[in-house]
């Protein structure tokens, strides 16, 4: 298993790059276009996705800071469900461009629910994602929206948080491997403004809020 | 796609060795005409809960080298989630003590088993012949036996009855106690990692000679 371990963790992408940022309503479309030129497939139709995503979270008497996984699941793709754990964001120095995060993606099958409220993990806070996905080699571009789920377990009376949309550039490499990445997702970004401002968001800022 | 497996532990007479019945069994492959198609493992590692945590669980953290990109976690109720091999880091994470605290799952020590041997192949028929060690201490053989065409274990059992007599005996006389529950259902490869997890929890439970059972 140690063996496994160590095999599975040097060849797994689970390096994270994240660049962050949001656009106002009545710019998306025009972001949308934008981007539609300067990523990959330009020709075929947007890409889009509505998840469903719940915040599982573990503690106990003696180990106070929880331990947070993300359950994802398709509201498309029925049958596809994901879970995600995430480490804290790094921000890195000035002359570092973008976040990096530890991340495990792991797909699964679909009583990931039931396994992990067996496990011991209860569910902290759930809602739903919609929006467009663009990629361009190796990153990953999404515009999407949160809404509020009104109703636990309805994915379908859902009121939106705000009419700003979430806008995340993203790649996941292996530990090793990810150099210059974070320099091509700046130059990127540059490409984006003044549409969006891409940059590192400090989540330990965000979470004091 | 997978077919129906059934596996059996295979009752080694007094006075044999585990080598020697694995080496008998080998010849007898031969001698049916087998072919040899390299080696096979199915590995287990068990966890628990720490103490402090509001559910008490054992997991049971299994891979199948005839899925090698899939880990299987059976929980003690039962629940079996199949999922990437990258399950793996997440329950490194969730075993991991981080910066002072202990992690909220914690590796069984002395409880690492695996079968490992010989797979071979026989017309729609898949064998394989494993040796089972505990800490590396040989507990016993267990004898996988895979109809490839069908899916339904009770569409194929008398079939395959024929050939798993031939092999393991009269202990092939029933199916094996999982597969009785499931006789009309679609098989799946979670139903193999449950027939290794009930016989790794029974080997766990034999002593070994000369060493204390844990």
């Amino acid at each position: 298993m140690d063996q496994m371990i160590s095999k599975v963790s040097k060849f797994a992408p689970t390096n994270e790059f994240l660049l962050q940022g949001s656009i106002m309503e009545n710019a998306h479309d025009v972001l949308l276009h934008r981007l539609r030129g300067l990523c990959d497939n330009s020709d075929s139709p947007f890409e889009t996705f509505t998840d469903n995503e719940m915040i599982f979270s573990m503690k106990n008497t003696t180990i106070t800071q929880a331990l947070n996984l993300r359950v994802r699941h398709s509201l498309i793709e029925q049958d596809s469900w994901q879970v995600r754990y995430a480490g804290m964001a790094e921000m890195g120095d000035k002359n570092r461009p973008t976040m990096v995060r530890h991340v495990i993606d792991c797909s699964t099958s679909d009583n990931i629910v039931l396994f992990l409220n067996e496990l011991g993990f209860r569910m902290d806070h759930e809602f739903v994602i919609k929006g467009f996905y663009f990629h361009k080699g190796r990153m990953k571009v999404t515009v999407s929206k949160i809404y509020k789920m009104n109703q636990p377990g309805n994915t379908e009376n859902l009121e939106p948080f705000s009419t700003s949309s979430l806008v995340e550039l993203s790649v996941v490499t292996q530990q090793s491997g990810g150099e210059g990445i974070a320099e091509d997702m700046k130059s990127f970004s540059e490409q984006l403004k003044p549409l969006v401002q891409l940059e590192k968001v400090d989540h330990r800022r965000l979470q004091n809020i | 796609m997978m077919g129906v497996v059934c596996v059996y532990a295979y009752n080694i007479p007094e006075g044999k060795s585990g080598q020697q019945v694995v080496d008998s069994l080998q010849k007898q492959m031969d001698i049916i005409g087998a072919t040899k198609t390299g080696n096979f493992c199915v590995d287990c590692e068990t966890y628990q809960s720490h103490p402090q945590n509001a559910q008490q669980r054992s997991i049971h953290i299994l891979h199948n080298s005839e899925q090698p990109a899939t880990c299987f976690s059976v929980l003690d109720s039962g629940t079996v989630l199949v999922s990437d091999m990258l399950f793996d880091l997440i329950m490194n994470t969730m075993t991991q003590a981080k910066s002072g605290r202990e992690g909220f799952f914690q590796q069984r020590k002395g409880f690492k088993i695996e079968s490992r041997g010989q797979r071979y192949e026989l017309a729609d028929f898949v064998i394989k012949i494993g040796s089972v060690s505990l800490m590396a201490n040989f507990k016993g053989v267990l004898i996988e036996v895979e109809y490839c065409p069908s899916q339904v274990p009770g569409d194929c059992w008398n079939l395959m009855k024929e050939i798993l007599q031939s092999i393991v005996g009269n202990t092939a006389d029933t199916p094996p106690s999982y597969i009785k529950t499931k006789m009309d259902s679609l098989y799946t490869p979670a139903d193999t990692i449950n027939q290794y997890l009930e016989h790794f929890n029974a080997f766990r439970k034999t002593a070994t000679p000369g060493q204390q059972n844990r």
